[in-house]
């Protein structure tokens, strides 16, 4: 392959497997770093890493490689501080407006409402390795098997983190009235 | 209709229904999709019957749910827009190696 044509190979390839995946990694980079800022210098530096490892990609499972070297850009990262963006006011009137479309009743918007602030505050609370197995499985849909090889932990490791994070929630929800107290 | 026989059986479990006990063990697993072929069956015949378990896991259902939601709206949608033009101009304009 000429050099031009691997140039023209590589910009195909980084244009189909990886620029799709910038929001999802933003996601789990916001699970990975204390501020808002920390994530996005996080995503910029892994961006940079898969266009230098891309000759190593064989185009499969994009999502679970970039995730591999996000977490190790995320180990091996000097932290550089900025002034921490503010938080979007279009995104709570987008799921406002969600939810009114939905024609949910008010009542039901506001039990839903509360139950999504306490799940959110419990998930915050938790500690760091408790909320990447989350991101990596409930909110980006990984297996046990994909989230362990990205993690670099055995497979048991990240259902054990992942059920004690999820009964944690639960027991906050429990003491909130938003779920059903412990049967013994 | 489910009686008192079937109430025995799904506390016990059988071939055909895990036990309440069996159930507390790998409901999340099951939830997430992680349970082989026929432990799901057992389970899920065991979920239509048992209003307890079938609680606990709508409880665990609806937390999935919301952190997924809550993940998914957490982001940032400027910032996704800048690490798109970062992402684009690595490959219009790539960098030395």
């Amino acid at each position: 392959m000429t050099e031009s044509a691997r140039d023209v190979k590589r910009r195909e390839m980084y244009a189909q497997h990886v620029l799709p995946e910038i929001a999802a990694l933003l996601r789990v980079a916001r699970s990975m770093t204390p501020q808002a800022s920390d994530a996005e210098d996080l995503v910029q530096d892994t961006l940079l890493r898969a266009w230098r490892s891309l000759d190593s990609f064989d185009g499969r499972h994009p999502r679970a490689w970039l995730l591999t070297i996000m977490r190790h850009a995320e180990i091996n990262r000097h932290r550089r501080r900025r002034p921490q963006l503010l938080d979007d006011p279009d995104v709570e009137m987008a799921r406002q407006a969600a939810d009114e479309q939905a024609g949910a009743s008010a009542e039901d918007v506001v039990v839903g409402r509360m139950f999504d602030e306490i799940v959110e505050s419990a998930l915050a609370a938790l500690a760091e390795r408790f909320r990447e197995v989350i991101m990596l499985v409930d909110v980006e849909g990984l297996t046990y098997a994909e989230a362990a090889e990205i993690l670099g932990v055995p497979e048991g490791t990240v259902m054990s983190r992942l059920h004690r994070a999820r009964t944690r929630i639960r027991a906050v929800l429990a003491e909130a009235g938003l779920a059903p107290r412990r049967r013994k | 209709m489910s009686g008192n026989l079937s109430m025995w059986r799904r506390m016990r479990g059988s071939a055909e229904i895990a036990s309440c006990r069996e159930v507390g063990q790998v409901l999340q697993s099951y939830l997430d999709g992680e349970v082989d072929e026929l432990a799901a069956h057992r389970i899920t015949r065991h979920l239509e019957l048992c209003r307890r378990c079938g609680m606990e896991s709508s409880t665990y259902a609806e937390i999935k749910a919301s952190l997924a939601r809550n993940g998914a709206q957490a982001v940032d949608l400027d910032a996704v827009t800048r690490l798109r033009q970062f992402g684009q101009r690595l490959v219009d304009d790539p960098p030395e190696e």
